[in-house]
């Protein structure tokens, strides 16, 4: 395999939280060394979240929150109260292609790594800001919260039951969307600057780049006036197209049975008497009430109660196994035990990843999302526990003495 | 100034989200994108809508103005030789090919990367599939629900403990689509960069699936570390966080820290219930959310969104308004920012599309033109650039391959 694609790419990474680590976990991926900066005395929140091994907190090295979305990365720590820490970061800096954040729009600069600054430090240096709101507008200081921006977005007044209130999407997704987003942007920021030998200071919000997946809802709006309806599961040009129940779990877990769905979606009526058919009622297939699009969205809640009588008798696997024999798209609504344990494409694949990491072992992680076939991508260490590579760094790279490193450490410069 | 990507080619086969996303990433920094679509019938996101004044017609789907702007549009019968002819010679001048042509449809018509390798050892080729190239489901039918759904996404969205009936909810429009291609943009570039230093191509496997299964937030690790299964059932650790109704709409009332309640509480002028043993922490809170569900709600009915939201914002309370499609067209800040853009189509008129994803300091993001009538540069790109005669091209019109 050839070396991977960013290697000799270094990122000076100051994120935390999530949507900055999902960014710089990206580049890690495409094989650039991401130094994270952080510190004992404000350590990132997602390093002290559940879940832990067997339940057990203790520590900043037990999350696996932390450990899934810092693999391949290294951990430097710093006390910006020192001026030495700053000194060590500049150095840090100067050493680096990208630096990175997600702080609120002035942190970076209130520290002295503004953009300017950074750039007399390495000219052609490529920043990149993921804050809530974006460096520029009247409300570029209010405070952003991931579980804040999906309401933001306008993406909960789109997602919703039929008649129900605006709902979340379950997930903080407007962070892992912004740092994706951002990986893009970092990379093409480096493909210019190998043309052209010049970095640039990118500005993202993260409101804004949660939007740009909506154009739907958006462009619903200003061709038509209207604002669209919550319309749950169900689809307006496919049906049925929904999520039914099927048995629970045969297992109970933490004595509770859990329940399991499916999805199910005909793209037409093809499809629709293929479905008619798998479930052993062939007859519904030409049905009158069923047998076009129009009649299926106009008897769409006795269609979906047909099919959850057939599926709620049944295994989520077993209804896609079959569904998916018969050529019908249907998948399991898979949780976190399904994908660990029961999908046997996800093993086959490789997607998971072990490695070990230094306090809680070989754990399973979710791994890279792309193959290559000539380079390497890959996860290449498990994440560091908190300040594991300040010393290596320091003289490995910044050209530190050992001693120093000794009362830089007595000072507290690397807490 | 020129885009971060204006020396960039790319050829596109693509249908509705995933491969057609990650192309306009790259055309709306400068990539040159030449789209390919089937004949007659054209991408699928032409149909979706919406439409302007609802009335369907294929030049003017929203979906399809939107990811498509700034491509050059050709169609090709891809399972013609012919077709594939064509194919081979527009990957033989481009950097990179992206597609997400399923694998079974990919065997049918002879579409592989060793192929187009054959043509242009420097082509980097991506592959956005469903399940990606391998494995027992690779050929497995999906959608965007299904993905959803299979990538671990859906399980953690619903109404909650007291609705175990409702089923896990799908999140609104194309997601798995959208990161299908964003997660293939960021991997393809990143083939982009080893081709600049090799000299050498490579073929890219993006799973949609696993995309999304790499964005489950803290919910995967429960099961590895803790033998905890994730469900949209269980209650949340902590309060308040949720959507509650203003005079005028709905804002999403936030406070994960304990300085942000306590600011709260300062805003709503200290009401004695606030003082409640029951309400003196967050976990504290969140155990009984049920009882300061209704001290809130009846504050926040008294107020309306925008006065809440900025009044909170002032004393650094990360509330949000729940944002409806007109709020966010008429929202104060994001026209400061020139978030949203007009672009005229030459059948679908003047439309506002969202705009940038970010803003680049010295490379501009740009909608340089309108997206492509169907075969709007078939002309253009077979005759002109492929060098194709009028009566070839006439012929293989005729023939339905153009």
């Amino acid at each position: 395999m050839a070396a991977a694609p960013l290697q000799g790419v270094r990122i000076a990474d100051f994120t935390w939280v999530w949507a900055g680590p999902y960014c710089t976990l990206q580049l890690a991926h495409l094989g650039a060394d991401v130094i994270r900066i952080e510190t004992r005395t404000r350590p990132c929140i997602t390093r002290v979240l559940p879940p832990w091994p067997e339940g057990k907190p203790g520590g900043l090295n037990r999350s696996g929150y932390f450990n899934q979305y810092n693999q391949g990365k290294r951990s430097l720590t710093l006390n910006f109260k020192h001026a030495a820490a700053h000194e060590i970061a500049r150095k840090l800096v100067a050493q680096s292609d990208v630096v990175v954040n997600n702080f609120a729009h002035g942190v970076m600069d209130r520290m002295g790594f503004g953009y300017e600054a950074l750039k007399k430090l390495k000219s052609d240096i490529i920043m990149i800001s993921l804050s809530g709101y974006g460096d520029t507008g009247p409300y570029r200081d209010y405070v952003a919260y991931g579980p804040a921006q999906v309401p933001l977005s306008g993406l909960s007044a789109l997602t919703g039951y039929k008649g129900w209130p605006p709902m979340h999407s379950g997930f903080s997704y407007a962070d892992p969307n912004a740092g994706i987003h951002g990986a893009f942007a970092i990379l093409a920021a480096l493909y210019h600057r190998a043309k052209t030998g010049e970095g640039q200071y990118l500005d993202m919000s993260q409101w804004e780049c949660a939007m740009v997946l909506l154009p739907e809802g958006i462009m619903e709006y200003t061709m038509t006036g209207r604002e669209p309806e919550r319309i749950g599961n169900q689809d307006p040009l496919m049906a049925p197209h929904g999520v039914f129940r099927c048995l629970d779990r045969p297992e109970k877990i933490a004595g509770h049975a859990i329940d399991q769905w499916v999805a199910i979606v005909c793209e037409d009526d093809t499809d629709w008497a293929r479905l008619a058919r798998a479930m052993e009622r062939p007859e519904l297939g030409a049905d009158a009430r069923f047998a076009t699009l129009a009649a299926r969205k106009a008897n769409e809640d006795e269609l979906e109660a047909i099919i959850t009588v057939w599926t709620s008798g049944r295994r989520a696997a077993e209804v896609v196994e079959k569904l998916q024999n018969a050529g019908i798209a249907a998948a399991v609504v898979a949780d976190n035990k399904y994908l660990s344990e029961e999908d046997a494409h996800l093993r086959a694949r490789d997607y998971f990843v072990y490695r070990e990491h230094p306090e809680v072992g070989k754990k399973q992680h979710c791994g890279v999302p792309w193959k290559m076939n000539r380079t390497k991508t890959e996860v290449r260490a498990a994440a560091p526990a908190i300040g594991m590579h300040t010393d290596e760094i320091l003289t490995g790279l910044l050209g530190y003495s050992a001693d120093d490193v000794q009362n830089l450490r007595a000072q507290g410069a690397l807490e | 100034m020129a885009g971060a990507l204006s020396t960039l080619k790319i050829v596109e086969i693509g249908e509705m989200v995933s491969a057609p996303y990650a192309t306009k990433l790259m055309a709306d920094l400068g990539a040159e994108v030449i789209k390919i679509e089937r004949p007659a019938a054209g991408d699928r996101s032409r149909t979706r809508g919406p439409f302007p004044g609802d009335r369907a017609h294929t030049e003017k789907s929203g979906l399809f103005l939107y990811l498509n702007a700034n491509k050059y549009g050709v169609t090709l019968d891809l399972s013609a030789s012919e077709g594939m002819g064509l194919l081979e010679r527009l990957a033989a001048a481009a950097d990179v090919v992206i597609h997400n042509v399923p694998p079974l449809e990919m065997d049918r018509i002879g579409l592989s990367f060793d192929r187009l390798q054959r043509v242009n050892p420097r082509l980097v080729m991506t592959s956005i599939t469903p399940y990606g190239l391998t494995g027992a489901n690779r050929d497995w039918r999906a959608t965007d629900l299904t993905l959803w759904a299979a990538g671990g996404i859906c399980v953690m969205n619903g109404a909650g403990a007291e609705y175990p009936e409702m089923p896990p909810l799908k999140t609104f429009g194309q997601q798995a689509g959208f990161q299908g291609g964003v997660h293939a943009a960021a991997a393809t570039m990143g083939a982009v960069m080893a081709q600049l230093r090799d000299g050498d191509g490579q073929h890219v496997d993006v799973s949609i699936q696993e995309s999304l299964a790499s964005q489950q937030e803290l919910f995967f690790e429960y099961w590895p570390y803790m033998g905890m299964i994730a469900s949209r059932l269980g209650r949340k650790p902590i309060q308040p966080v949720e959507s509650l109704q203003c005079r005028d709409g709905w804002i999403y009332v936030c406070c994960i820290e304990e300085h942000q309640w306590r600011a709260f509480v300062e805003v709503m002028g200290n009401p004695e219930w606030a003082q409640e043993e029951i309400f003196s922490d967050r976990v504290k809170r969140g155990e009984n959310w049920e009882a300061l569900k209704i001290f809130l709600e009846e504050y926040v009915a008294q107020h309306t969104v925008l006065e809440l939201y900025k009044k909170v914002q002032e004393k650094r309370v990360p509330f949000a308004p729940v944002s409806t499609m007109g709020d966010l067209l008429n929202s104060e800040h994001l026209k400061a920012r020139g978030f949203f853009v007009e672009v005229n189509h030459p059948v679908a008129g003047r439309q506002t599309y969202p705009g940038a994803p970010l803003k680049y300091a010295a490379t501009p993001w740009k909608l340089r033109m309108p997206a492509p009538t169907l075969g709007q540069h078939n002309d253009e790109i077979f005759g002109k650039r492929l060098g194709l005669s009028a009566a070839r091209l006439a012929e293989l019109k005729r023939k339905g391959i153009v």
